[in-house]
């Protein structure tokens, strides 16, 4: 059965692709905060979890945000996050590097600030 | 197929949970539910094929735990899809979904095959037959769980 398992998670590995999905917690992520500024390039909204692609310094980063109630509750608006938006995150990045991904801890557009998680620093 | 996943995520549930919180929550509660039922039963039951607790008839704890667990598997396979129609772009590329609904497809052939050769308590099976299918049903079903829940942590 060990080797069931171990067969069934070296499968999903294996299948595995770059799916634009959000991640549960923050366990994969480095526990230290970033900031980054760039343009929206797509957007995906909703449950499980938001994505945005931004374009920071020519390199397209996947930008996980809240999910609607989060979002909402920190202010945004439906199209505040839309396609050729500016936007600064500051967030925790992914801890394997070479995966241009994070999660926002909070967000700037213009001189607005909106705060998802209040209770993380 | 991304016309018929488009399709998928156009649905009226997909677009009514993609932004309900309560409806969202309700739904990934009940498909828990269902998991919770299926894997609680499966465990005790393949337990008991395995040959625990010899001491209680085989027939008293099938007629229980068979039900319950197809009771829980309806449960979850009911609010799966509606879980998957959210994003059913983006999880139809999840290996570990692809892994998961091939576990669940086995588990089910090999539970169908065996209860419809001898019955709902099993009068009849050889106790290699009984040991066989306890072992493939527990890989399926633990690696189902393994896998469904690696798709929210382990997606990239």
């Amino acid at each position: 059965m060990k080797k069931f398992l171990t067969i069934a998670v070296v499968l999903g590995f294996m299948f595995s692709s770059g799916a634009a999905l959000g991640h549960h917690g923050w366990s994969w992520t480095t526990g230290e905060n970033i900031e980054l500024t760039g343009v929206i390039k797509k957007v995906r909204l909703g449950n499980p979890h938001g994505i945005l692609e931004v374009e920071i310094g020519g390199e397209l980063w996947t930008i996980e945000v809240g999910q609607p109630w989060r979002n909402e509750r920190a202010g945004l608006k439906d199209g505040d996050l839309s396609e050729g938006v500016e936007i600064r995150v500051i967030g925790e990045p992914a801890s394997d590097k070479s995966d241009k991904r994070l999660k926002v801890e909070r967000l700037f557009l213009g001189d607005r600030e909106y705060i998802l998680y209040p209770e993380r620093d | 197929m991304e016309a018929f996943l488009a399709a998928v995520e156009a649905t009226a549930p997909a677009q009514y949970l993609r932004t309900s919180r309560w409806g969202y929550a309700a739904v990934s509660g009940a498909h828990i539910l269902g998991i919770a039922l299926l894997v609680g039963t499966i465990l005790p039951l393949n337990l008991r094929l395995l040959g625990f607790w010899r001491s209680i008839p085989r027939a008293n704890l099938l007629r229980v735990l068979v039900p319950v667990a197809a009771t829980g598997l309806v449960l979850a396979v009911l609010t799966g899809p509606l879980l998957f129609s959210v994003r059913a772009q983006e999880y139809a590329a999840v290996g570990f979904l692809q892994a998961k609904v091939v576990l669940v497809l086995l588990g089910l052939l090999s539970a169908l095959t065996i209860h419809h050769a001898y019955g709902l308590t099993l009068e009849g099976a050889s106790e290699r037959r009984l040991r066989f299918h306890a072992l493939f049903s527990l890989g399926c079903w633990l690696g189902a769980l393994a896998c469904g829940r690696l798709i929210a942590f382990a997606v990239d």
